[in-house]
């Protein structure tokens, strides 16, 4: 019997051999898809992250070294705007602090709970996904400076604070972030002038529209297209009120009960380099849970 | 050590690389947030050149790796590489390979098998893979970036002595 399977193995080395990889192959993906297997995907992020920072850091030094001439010239220019525009952020700053008093007494009045966050991390994203296959971001913060899964995570952009979407798994010094774009980040949100509520979520492309689902098709007429959409901070993951996008397209499909609008998110995700996690005021140990 | 041990580890050694520059250096030329799959360019070339054996081998070790370091379910790229290298390895010394017109076709059907095997993989385990999820698109533009890329990348690996054609095939 062992001379008839050594015999059976040495006349098939090469189907046998990748029968036994796609087994295992096979064994991998049903473990991990039950996410029994943990430690061995830490790790893996975590080396995986220490290479990705090598590689931007090597890049980068190389893209900053050639545009530094360049970038001094920007800089005089910037440094003029920027002058002219604290000039103006001095006057903006004396009558947000009329306008804080008003609220704070506003708020005392309605006793409103507080939802802004308080604390934020900020983080580089240095790589994104390995394959087009999937869309991760892939930052250089991790479990060591605070992150934790399920955070949610926002980005400048121009003047504009925008959504990027949420952290999906944390390593020690790096994590991925699950970006607005992916089909799997649902936001709970609502059209700011009109406040009428849906889900939104992304259509898998970087540059392409997010889908907003679940509003009343009774809104048509109040809502209309460039209306800013912002989180609701219904589901508790998301605070309330961070930009999401604005609407691109209105329609009222006929089989359905509701109206389907086409978002531009705010972030411009190709371009997107720096972002900020955010850490609830109200909880130690924030966002645990997922939706 | 045995000569295509060596070409695996070393296979296995340029995989992860080109892995590594897909998800850093590559995203500042993609097309529409798609870039082209230099993993996989590299590993059919090597198949055709030194067999199944070597091909899915390299294609699964490196494919493993790649699930370690990124959001896929461990198995999912080592199961695709390893089918494609194993595939491609079955054609070499059978099919001659050109400077130009092959590399190209060899990459737009490997795409698209990738594509076709990533989606029936993703259905069967429920995996969110959003690339492909209508197989259109996306996949088409990745189609024609790799299809640009290798006769170039094919061109410069064939400078390699470790990669040269096996005088007969191993095993």
């Amino acid at each position: 019997m062992p001379g008839l399977f050594e015999s059976f193995f040495s006349r098939h080395r090469k189907g046998a051999t990748l029968a036994g990889l796609v087994l295992v192959s096979l064994v991998c993906l049903l473990i991990s898809n039950r996410t029994i297997v943990v430690k061995p995907k830490e790790i893996g992020l975590s080396v995986g992250g220490f290479f990705q920072k090598g590689f931007t850091g090597f890049f980068n030094w190389f893209g900053d070294t050639a545009g530094s001439i360049g970038q001094l010239r920007a800089a005089r220019e910037e440094l003029a705007a920027a002058k002219e525009r604290l000039q103006q952020m001095d006057q903006e700053t004396r009558e947000n602090l009329e306008l804080k008093r008003q609220n704070a007494a506003l708020q005392a009045q309605l006793d409103f709970a507080q939802t802004l966050p308080a604390e934020r991390i900020s983080a580089e994203v240095i790589a994104r996904d390995t394959d087009n296959l999937f869309s991760t971001l892939t930052i250089n913060k991790g479990s060591r400076q605070g992150v934790k899964k399920g955070m949610p995570v926002v980005a400048w952009q121009g003047d504009i604070e925008g959504l990027v979407g949420k952290v999906l798994s944390v390593g020690p010094g790096s994590s991925e972030v699950l970006p607005l774009y992916d089909p799997q980040c649902i936001v709970s949100s609502r059209v700011d002038t009109t406040r009428d509520e849906g889900l939104v979520s992304g259509q898998g492309q970087d540059r392409g529209t997010l889908v907003m689902r679940y509003v009343k098709k009774i809104a048509k007429d109040k809502i209309s297209y460039g209306d800013l959409i912002v989180s609701s901070g219904l589901g508790g993951l998301y605070p309330k009120g961070i930009n999401v996008g604005r609407i691109r397209e209105i329609s009222a499909p006929a089989y359905d009960t509701s109206l389907v609008l086409q978002v531009q998110p705010i972030i411009s995700f190709e371009r997107l380099e720096y972002i900020f996690l955010l850490l609830p005021a109200s909880a130690a140990t924030p966002a645990e849970a997922t939706p | 050590m045995n000569r295509d041990l060596r070409t695996i580890i070393t296979t296995v050694i340029v995989l992860v690389v080109c892995i590594l520059l897909q998800s850093t250096l590559l995203t500042k030329i993609a097309i529409r947030g798609v870039r082209p799959d230099l993993a996989m360019l590299v590993l059919i070339f090597v198949s055709m050149r030194r067999g199944s054996m070597v091909g899915q081998v390299s294609g699964f070790a490196s494919g493993f790796l790649e699930d370690l370091m990124n959001v896929s379910p461990l198995g999912f790229h080592s199961l695709l590489r390893a089918v494609i290298g194993f595939l491609y390895g079955m054609l070499s010394g059978n099919v001659f390979i050109d400077p130009f017109l092959m590399p190209i076709i060899l990459a737009v059907v490997a795409t698209i098998l990738k594509g076709i095997l990533s989606g029936i993989v993703s259905a069967l385990f429920g995996i969110a893979a959003s690339g492909f999820i209508t197989f259109t698109g996306r996949i088409w533009i990745e189609v024609g970036y790799n299809g640009v890329i290798a006769p170039f990348l094919f061109a410069l690996l064939n400078l390699f002595r470790v990669f040269k054609q096996a005088d007969k095939e191993s095993g």
